[in-house]
């Protein structure tokens, strides 16, 4: 019963969600605090702290830390099939449907008028992100170390990543605020 | 087959695990994999593959993991993507989280951090560039990007139906 609750809970947060993990969060809390209370409003926001802290899609991670405070290892495996099972199936058919008619004018005509659309959207994930961003002039200089590295030395990002949180770590890290 | 599963898994976890800051973070990561490092994708397919997954809901990195690990291997091709995308950082988050817990406020982690986000948003920012090569082949596709603008910040239309309109616009104008 937990264990379906789990599922039905994250697969509705998820299904409603457009924009990428981050846009359900606030679904993810209309489910985990207000119907099943499965966590109060101050854990919801210790696991999004813990959750923030890693790498990756933070649906996911979510789900796992609250399945798993709720029931266990099937717990966690319940309430992330719940977030990426139905999504995932639906974006597969669409895909094979892509990979199938690749060559009809009907569909390459749709994708090459959806291509300046996704630039955008891109374009805007950037910016929006950029908002937080860009506390210091410091962090300006970090992004543009960051495309000097890129474009001029062809250094790969992962390494321009740990590097950028040591140098965070050393110079942000020791400060109280 | 075998190793294709697990270039695909490889593949989408080390992406999964630099990605700070969610998924829309991990985006420029996969790209990087899926078109620059295994070929698996042209960059114009990449941005097909973008636009399908922005047009349904629900996280976007599970559903570029899904759509690629498909196309390259088939449904063990999707799962081996979505292992790599989700098991590791989910295992994390269960087994650390009463260390995680403790030091999710400290001034290092949120150094980090800070340090971190200016370069996650270039990577993003390249990606957006990247995929707008290709993507404007006539005067059109520039007014479509500018009607995204408006409908986005001005009209305020939702993400989801802006992709759907354009198509439908591409079907009748392109054609």
């Amino acid at each position: 019963m937990k264990l379906w609750d789990l599922f039905i809970g994250f697969t509705r947060a998820s299904n409603l969600g457009f924009g990428g993990g981050p846009s359900l969060i606030p679904l993810v809390k209309a489910e985990a605090v207000d119907r099943y209370k499965w966590m109060d409003n101050e854990e919801f926001a210790d696991s999004l702290a813990i959750g923030n802290a890693l790498p990756g899609p933070i649906a996911t991670k979510m789900a796992a830390y609250i399945g798993y405070k709720v029931a266990g290892w099937l717990g966690a495996l319940a309430a992330v099939l719940g977030t990426v099972a139905p999504t995932v199936i639906v974006v597969v058919f669409l895909g094979s449907l892509i990979m199938k008619y690749s060559n009809s004018p009907e569909l390459k005509a749709m994708l090459q008028a959806v291509r300046p659309v996704v630039v955008v959207l891109v374009a805007e994930t950037a910016y929006d992100m950029g908002k937080k961003a860009f506390p210091t002039s410091s962090t300006w200089g970090i992004a543009v170390v960051t495309i000097a590295l890129l474009y001029l030395a062809n250094i790969h990002p992962a390494f321009i990543i740990v590097t950028s949180m040591l140098f965070g770590w050393a110079v942000y890290g020791r400060t109280k605020k | 087959m075998l190793s294709q599963l697990w270039d695909l898994l490889i593949a989408f976890a080390r992406a999964s695990n630099l990605g700070f800051g969610g998924g829309p973070a991990v985006i420029p990561l996969i790209k990087i994999e899926v078109v620059e490092r295994y070929h698996w994708m042209t960059n114009a397919e990449f941005t097909d593959a973008l636009a399908v997954g922005n047009a349904l809901p629900g996280p976007i990195a599970t559903k570029l993991a899904g759509y690629v690990g498909y196309q390259e291997a088939g449904w063990l091709g999707a799962l081996a993507a979505l292992i790599g995308v989700i098991l590791p950082t989910a295992l994390a988050v269960i087994l650390l989280a009463r260390f995680l817990m403790k030091y999710s406020n400290s001034p290092v982690l949120k150094g980090m951090l800070k340090g971190v986000r200016p370069v996650v948003v270039v990577l993003i920012a390249q990606t957006a560039f990247d995929m707008s090569i290709g993507s404007f082949p006539n005067l059109i596709t520039w007014g479509i990007a500018l009607g995204t603008v408006v409908s986005l910040y001005w009209l305020k239309l939702h993400p989801a139906l802006i992709i759907v309109l354009a198509m439908a616009f591409g079907l009748v104008v392109f054609r």
